[in-house]
């Protein structure tokens, strides 16, 4: 069965809407740190790497799933918690450009660590690959991973905006990342509201490295290099400041990679990513804001 | 040009690196020699970076171009159905000579610079980072895949090597001086100006745009000359000439102090001689007669941790952007000590 | 408690901004800070809030405040009503309000009442978005925000600045409501007669020192203002 004039079968739709909810995660993980420290976290995709490879550790020492599980998380916030205190306040108040460069600096620098510890050949993660198995839904397979990643990421973000939304800490996270130096004047303390955006930003990466692993159980260095460039490429398209045209900026360029790499011939599906940067150049210049801020305010990235 | 002594300091340091290049066993010199086209790539760095204090992921889309421009003019012609199948008609006869082929290069490096430069020198802080790495990514997908250019994914095997210790060392004094007398002209100062104070610089007519789109095209051109004296150093391919390589320039630059000419050219001797000595330290050695066999990959570690601890205890790197100045006696000049804004 | 400021220095690089300067605000009272552009009534207020480089010192009742963070000195009982209101656009009138919730000491239940009471129109449009509200409201919701920290020290950073004058007269009134409730008031303001007037006291800063302090008998007296200016 398929959608016959863009040669687009459900499977592959199915795969791009993971993608797209998978990219839409990181999107807000990146998203998040953005709005109280006017920081792009280059370093966002090295957290997925290291809670990848806790799962694959697990999975290769035995550990039941929700054991494997619970040490990614453990290892991707300990890590976040790390780089907030060691890298993210001493470079508050630098330009975004040092920043950027810096996060880049940290890039190299767990990447390079994860290829010491582990070499370049890396290590699988088998303990979910059972969601690797389609169901099949009137005649349609559909890979279990697909509607996991899917629901999980709609209840994330679910959270997340309730969070936001109906708590103090979320309301106060809101305000920095609008006006920071007047929410400090109020009373908002802004290293606890940064704590809270690195923790819940770290959080997503980890929910993200659980379900990339299903997908791609080899775990290496780069794991999550080239989703974490093209994410923050879609970040940028969509609006860097603000959670839902982020996220939607993730989503999109996350459904329209997934989809258009399945169904596109191999000769035109690999220039994908000069389409996507190409794009990207373009919004920076056309509405530096992004394609979905639509608020008044002047600020630009 | 009267300020004639900050040329002299890099020069000084690039002639000496050479002469104790000449020293080393055959086997070591190839670390120098990598170290002085390094030299030619930061200093291409500093020029658009270090004047207009404006970010750049992009520049080693020009190594890459230059590289390419090169090793496709000099792979020999009877070699080239072998390791580019796909090579375009009109490339596939024409050979030229090692500094045609230089030329070349940069000359491609400049063009693409200007035409990437006429849309991306209107933004800056973290967008114009963004567009710059934009287009570093651009270039990679294009060059891996287009086989009517290059080799695509192989590497560009049988370029003759002509880059030895002479030819980068020559390279690397080219790339300087051209940074210093672009440094002095009234472009370069009136670029820096635009970096120090934007209104200031409107008051008195300079257009910032255009002025960052002059720096932006000599850079890409050194930056060109540079990948083409690359590519006759050893075989490139598509993965040498990007991430990793990005990143080891700017460390190099944001180490020595992306302010400055010096500075370029310091933090690229620097890293380069941390980098070349661990990568002998991880195929084992002996120091001070302890035998040291490091992991493989430390070297990495280590300039991660440096260039990291640079940017956030000395945004200005080492030499806090300063030029070194001989009058009689040395003396640091101080000029505006700022890392890329 | 009592807001005493001692022998407060604020320099910025080079700029002297501020020099010498003493005086207190006691719960009940408002007191003034008045002067041309540049005189430091900014820098003063700055340096209290944390803001600014400053030595000298800033008490409320014993508690030295100079050297604390922005956020702790909110969260001591000094709350701000910035210079250009500050209010979150995007955010409801309501969610800036409980904003302000952010430096409050009490634990004890919110009651928003008082201050809806004080300024109906907040309590009206609390569903809106801010950005919405004319200045004048934005700048009765900018003292609302300060006023739910039930804070001790109100600070009041040109709260007249920019407003048509029908609306500085609503700014004024509500400065009136507010007196008698037991906040310390420090009003900065350029309006100098007008503040004069509504002030227990008001200092006069000219050059970043104090230059004379006047009375609200002294509101009438316009030569005396002039002079106080040129001084």
């Amino acid at each position: 069965m398929t959608l016959a004039i863009l040669n687009i079968d459900w499977q592959t739709l199915a795969d791009g809407l993971a993608l797209g909810a998978i990219y839409a995660l990181m999107a807000v993980g990146i998203g998040l740190v953005f709005g109280v420290l006017r920081l792009v976290n280059f370093a966002y995709g090295q957290l997925v790497m290291a809670g990848a490879f806790a799962l694959a550790l697990a999975s290769q020492w035995g550990w039941p799933v929700w054991a494997g599980i619970v040490l990614c998380f453990a290892v991707v916030l300990a890590l976040s918690v790390a780089m907030e205190h060691l890298v993210f306040r001493p470079l508050r108040g630098h330009s975004p450009a040092v920043m950027l460069v810096a996060t880049f600096a940290v890039a190299f620098l767990l990447q390079s660590i994860a290829l010491l510890w582990f070499g370049s050949l890396g290590k699988i993660a088998t303990s979910l690959a059972s969601l690797n198995r389609p169901w099949t839904l009137s005649g349609v397979d559909i890979r279990k991973i697909t509607i996991v990643a899917v629901i999980v990421a709609a209840l994330c973000l679910l959270l997340l905006h309730l969070l936001l939304e109906r708590t103090e800490v979320g309301l106060h996270m809101r305000a920095a990342s609008m006006d920071f130096s007047t929410s400090r004047m109020l009373g908002v303390r802004a290293n606890r509201v940064i704590s809270f955006a690195v923790l819940i930003s770290g959080a997503l990466a980890a929910v993200v490295a659980v379900m990339l692993t299903v997908q791609t159980p080899l775990v290496t260095p780069d794991f999550a290099l080239r989703d974490t460039i093209v994410v923050l490429a879609g970040v940028v398209v969509g609006g860097l400041n603000r959670p839902i045209p982020a996220t939607l900026g993730g989503f999109t360029i996350g459904f329209a990679t997934g989809v258009l790499g399945g169904a596109l011939p191999t000769n035109q599906s690999q220039y994908l990513p000069t389409f996507v940067f190409v794009a990207v150049i373009l919004v920076l210049l056309v509405r530096p804001r992004g394609l979905f801020d639509f608020s008044r305010s002047v600020e630009r990235v | 040009m009267r300020r004639l002594d900050e040329l002299v300091a890099p020069v000084v340091l690039v002639v000496a690196a050479a002469l104790l290049g000449s020293l080393a066993s055959i086997s070591n010199q190839t670390y120098f020699t990598d170290t002085l086209v390094k030299v030619s790539i930061v200093v291409a760095l500093y020029v658009f970076i270090g004047n207009s204090g404006v970010l750049s992921f992009g520049h080693i889309s020009f190594v890459a171009l230059g590289a390419w421009t090169a090793g496709v003019l000099t792979v020999p012609p009877s070699e080239k159905p072998a390791i580019m199948p796909n090579l375009a008609e009109f490339l596939l006869h024409r050979h030229v000579g090692n500094v045609t082929s230089l030329a070349l290069a940069a000359v491609v490096g400049g063009i693409a610079a200007f035409v990437v430069g006429i849309p991306l020198m209107r933004l800056s802080g973290l967008a114009a980072g963004i567009a710059t790495f934009a287009v570093l990514e651009i270039t990679y997908n294009l060059l891996q895949y287009e086989e009517r250019i290059g080799p695509g994914l192989n590497a560009f095997s049988s370029v003759p090597e002509t880059t030895g210790l002479r030819q980068a060392a020559i390279g690397a004094v080219v790339c300087i001086v051209v940074a210093f007398v672009y440094a002095r002209s009234r472009f370069g100062r009136l670029l820096r100006a635009t970096r120090e104070d934007d209104a200031a610089a409107r008051a008195v007519g300079a257009s910032v745009y255009r002025q960052r789109l002059i720096a932006f095209t000599v850079s890409g051109l050194l930056a060109g000359l540079a990948g083409g004296l690359y590519v006759h150093l050893l075989p490139v391919n598509v993965n040498s000439v990007h991430l990793d390589l990005t990143f080891l320039t700017l460390a190099m630059l944001v180490v020595g102090g992306s302010g400055s000419l010096l500075g370029a050219v310091v933090g690229t001797l620097a890293v380069s001689a941390i980098d070349s000595w661990l990568a002998v330290a991880e195929n084992g050695t002996s120091v001070f007669g302890l035998n040291l066999d490091l992991p493989a990959g430390t070297a990495e570690i280590v300039v991660g941790v440096m260039m990291a601890a640079v940017l956030i205890l000395r945004p200005s790197g080492l030499t806090g952007g300063r030029e070194l100045r001989l009058r009689g006696r040395i003396a640091w000049r101080g000029s505006a000590s700022r890392a890329p804004a | 408690m009592t807001l005493t400021v001692g022998n407060l220095d604020v320099r910025y690089g080079g700029v002297h901004a501020v020099r010498d300067l003493s005086f207190t605000v006691a719960p009940g009272e408002i007191v003034g800070l008045i002067g041309p552009n540049g005189a430091g009534k900014s820098s003063t207020l700055h340096a209290i809030m944390g803001l600014a480089p400053a030595s000298g010192s800033v008490r409320l009742g014993d508690r030295e405040l100079l050297g604390l963070r922005p956020e702790d000195v909110a969260r001591s009982g000094i709350a701000l009503v910035p210079e250009g209101r500050r209010i979150y656009a995007e955010l409801t009138v309501e969610e800036n309000l409980r904003l302000g919730l952010a430096g409050r000491r009490s634990r004890a239940a919110v009651d928003l009442d008082p201050v809806y009471e004080l300024f109906p129109i907040v309590r009206e449009f609390r569903a809106r978005q801010a950005g919405a509200l004319s200045g004048g409201q934005q700048q009765q919701l900018a003292i609302a925000r300060a006023l739910v920290a039930e804070p001790d020290v109100l600070l009041l950073d040109e709260p007249s600045l920019g407003l048509a004058p029908s609306v500085v007269d609503v700014v004024f009134a509500a400065l009136e409501a507010i007196k008698g409730r037991g906040f310390a008031v420090l009003l900065v303001e350029q309006r100098a007669q007008r503040t004069v007037a509504a002030s227990n006291r008001s200092h006069v800063l000219g050059g970043g020192a104090l230059q004379l302090t006047l009375g609200p008998g002294d509101a009438g007296d316009t030569e005396k203002l002039v002079a106080a200016y040129l001084s």
